[in-house]
This record gives C-alpha cells, sequence and structure tokens, in this order.
C-alpha cells in the first residue's frame, strides 16, 4: 500500500493541483426503508454550523414538515456532522439514532497544467458517518441504533453514575492541578461501585 | 483545530488583541494575564477491551493493538473511542479492521458529547486577576467493533 501512495503523489505533482473533487457517484443511501422525503443535511469541511442547524433545526420543529433528518458527512466533516447532530439531540430531546460508518469513494479528476487534453482520475476512500435523528422509534436491534436521552448503549451499566461523577468534577480551580488526576479516576470507579447494586 | 491536544502546554493568544476583541468568550478577561491550561478529559472507563484513540500515537500502532485484541486477545467485541479530532481516527481503524476482517466483523458507532473543563490561571500571582474555569462541549465517538452471534 505505501508504494502505490508513492506513486501517486508523484504522478500528482506533474498534473499540478488543478484536482477536481467528485462525488463517488450516487452512493446508495445507509438507512433502507427511509421515506423518501427526509431532509438530508449535507455536511461539508466549510459548512458553518449556525447555518446547518437554522436550516435542520426549522425543519425539524415546523409542526407537519419533518419528523426526521439524516446528516452526513466525510473525511474532515465528520466531526462537523457528529456535532451537529449532537447539538440537534440537545436541543429537540427525545430523538431517536442511528449511526452508519462506511468508507466512501471519492473520485479525484486531475488535468494536467502543462495544457494538454490528459486527465488523471484516482480514486480515493474517505471514511464518512452518516448519522438519522428520528422523532419516531426505530429498530433497536440495528447495529448503531441509540435510544433517546441516553449517553449510548455502549455505557449502559454505568449510565446512572454519569451525573454524580459530573458534579464532582467541577471543583474550584487552582485546588487541583493535573496531579489530582489518578485520584479523580479513582473517585468515579469507587462511586460506580456504590451505585451499581442499587 | 491545529492546537495540539497538550493539556498546560497551549496560551491565550497574546499578541493578537483583535483577534480577542472579535471573540466574544474573551471579551471579559485580559489576554495578557491569563494562561489557558486544558484539563485532561474525565472519566475514562477502562475495560480491557476499550481502547482510546489518540493522535498522537502512530496509526498503525493503534490499528495493531485493537487486531489483537480481536485475534489473540480472545474478545469477541472490543470499543473504540475518540474525542474531536481522534473520530476521524477511530473511524478509519474501525472500518480497516471491518474491511481486513472480510465481512466477518460489525460496527455500530454511537456518539456522544463530552464536556471539557479549561482552566485559566494569572500570569502574575501578584495581580488581582481571579481563576477561573471553562467549560465547553466536544463530540466523542463510540465505536462497537464486534463479531455478530450466529443466529
Amino acid at each position: 500500500q505505501p508504494r502505490s501512495d508513492k506513486v501517486k503523489s508523484k504522478c500528482l505533482e506533474s498534473y499540478g493541483g488543478r484536482g477536481q473533487k467528485c462525488g463517488g457517484g450516487d452512493s446508495p443511501c445507509p438507512f433502507p426503508g427511509l421515506a423518501a422525503g427526509v431532509l438530508e443535511m449535507r455536511v461539508k469541511e466549510g459548512s458553518k454550523i449556525r447555518n446547518l442547524m437554522g436550516f435542520a433545526m426549522a425543519r425539524m420543529q415546523g409542526e407537519k414538515t419533518g419528523s426526521a433528518v439524516v446528516f452526513t458527512g466525510s473525511g474532515r466533516a465528520v466531526t462537523k456532522t457528529i456535532t451537529c447532530a449532537e447539538i440537534m439531540k440537545r436541543k429537540v430531546g427525545c430523538l431517536h439514532q442511528m449511526t452508519k460508518l462506511r468508507y466512501k469513494v471519492v473520485k479525484e479528476v486531475w488535468e494536467s497544467n502543462q495544457g494538454a487534453a490528459s486527465e488523471m482520475t484516482v480514486h480515493r476512500t474517505v471514511p464518512s458517518i452518516s448519522i438519522l435523528l428520528s422523532k419516531d422509534p426505530l429498530d433497536p436491534q440495528e447495529p448503531g441504533y441509540q435510544p433517546p436521552e441516553t449517553l449510548s448503549a455502549l455505557w449502559e451499566d454505568r449510565a446512572g453514575t454519569e451525573p454524580s461523577a459530573q458534579t464532582t468534577y467541577k471543583r474550584p480551580l487552582g485546588q487541583l492541578p493535573y496531579s489530582g488526576f489518578p485520584h479523580c479516576k479513582k473517585l468515579c470507579l469507587e462511586e460506580e461501585d456504590q451505585t451499581n447494586p442499587a | 483545530m491545529t492546537e495540539p491536544r497538550n493539556p498546560g502546554m497551549s496560551s491565550v493568544p497574546q499578541s493578537n488583541p483583535s483577534h480577542t476583541e472579535s471573540s466574544s468568550q474573551a471579551v471579559e478577561m485580559d489576554p495578557v494575564e491569563y494562561t489557558l491550561r486544558k484539563r485532561l478529559p474525565r472519566k475514562l472507563p477502562k475495560r480491557r477491551n476499550d481502547v482510546y484513540v489518540n493522535m498522537k500515537t502512530d496509526f498503525r500502532a493503534q490499528l495493531a493493538r485493537c487486531q489483537k485484541l480481536l485475534d489473540g486477545g480472545g474478545h469477541r467485541e472490543i470499543c473504540v473511542h475518540g474525542l474531536g479530532l481522534a473520530i476521524n481516527r477511530a473511524i478509519n481503524i474501525a472500518l480497516q479492521l471491518q474491511a481486513s476482517s472480510q465481512g466477518a466483523l460489525q460496527l455500530a458507532a454511537n456518539t456522544s458529547t463530552v464536556e471539557l473543563i479549561d482552566d485559566l490561571e494569572p500570569e502574575d500571582p501578584d495581580e488581582a486577576g481571579e481563576p477561573m474555569t471553562r467549560t465547553r462541549n466536544n463530540s466523542a465517538i463510540h465505536i462497537k467493533v464486534f463479531y455478530p452471534d450466529p443466529q
């Protein structure tokens, strides 16, 4: 794999910076059985969160317009995509979530900067994420499902201790520099032991 | 984005007054007097099959560690966690694991918000600056990588 990378970058050098990204065709919807009219927010690297959220929130909060929204993003926009979904979950509440990860194939067309008509296409795979947020219940058996108002299914056994742990950590500044962290961790574990049997 | 995830090493920009004026969060404090210290994220639940991905360790080393847990470690499932910038790497690791298993592995991703705390410490203890804390949120991902139970 490293070898092919090297070849590619060498090629691209002579082709100059005229790369043009094209989507990898029409990637199929990661959520089969989803109604056709569902709003899909395509989050890009340069998208402003306030623009995305302004639009998506208006649609979600409108009475009859929408009961679900999909946020998708790839590459460096993945973090922003998650942030959008997290903000919406916090603001709207009671949303069922389904998260899907996959590789997306991006076709890049590189034009030669020597003026010749030669073109080169490069297929790259970038990780992408799709997050479905729905007011209606989703299939809990499907991998990637997250019920409303919980940290996550992965943390089921700890979810009860979460609020208490949070308050423990908001201590006044100055008392606890970094040296205090192993102590904090221990505290957290103790609390867990106490609350688990309840 | 370019800020190193390194507690205690980064400081408030001092020579750029226009920048601090324009950002609403920094209005009430004097940029000269405070050092911004980022605390480590709180609570790290750590089972044997939890892997916390960071941006300092070599990618291949982290991938190999996950692979080893699944192959030799005898775990049917592992949990890959990523926070902030490391979300991308966590996803990459999970997808790589899945690809190299020829479809035997499945992924179940969950997202969450993690509250982070910054300490603002006065540079000069003689000045009347109060130490402050500021909380902010960052996104995180938790990916369960598992062999589905035969049904």
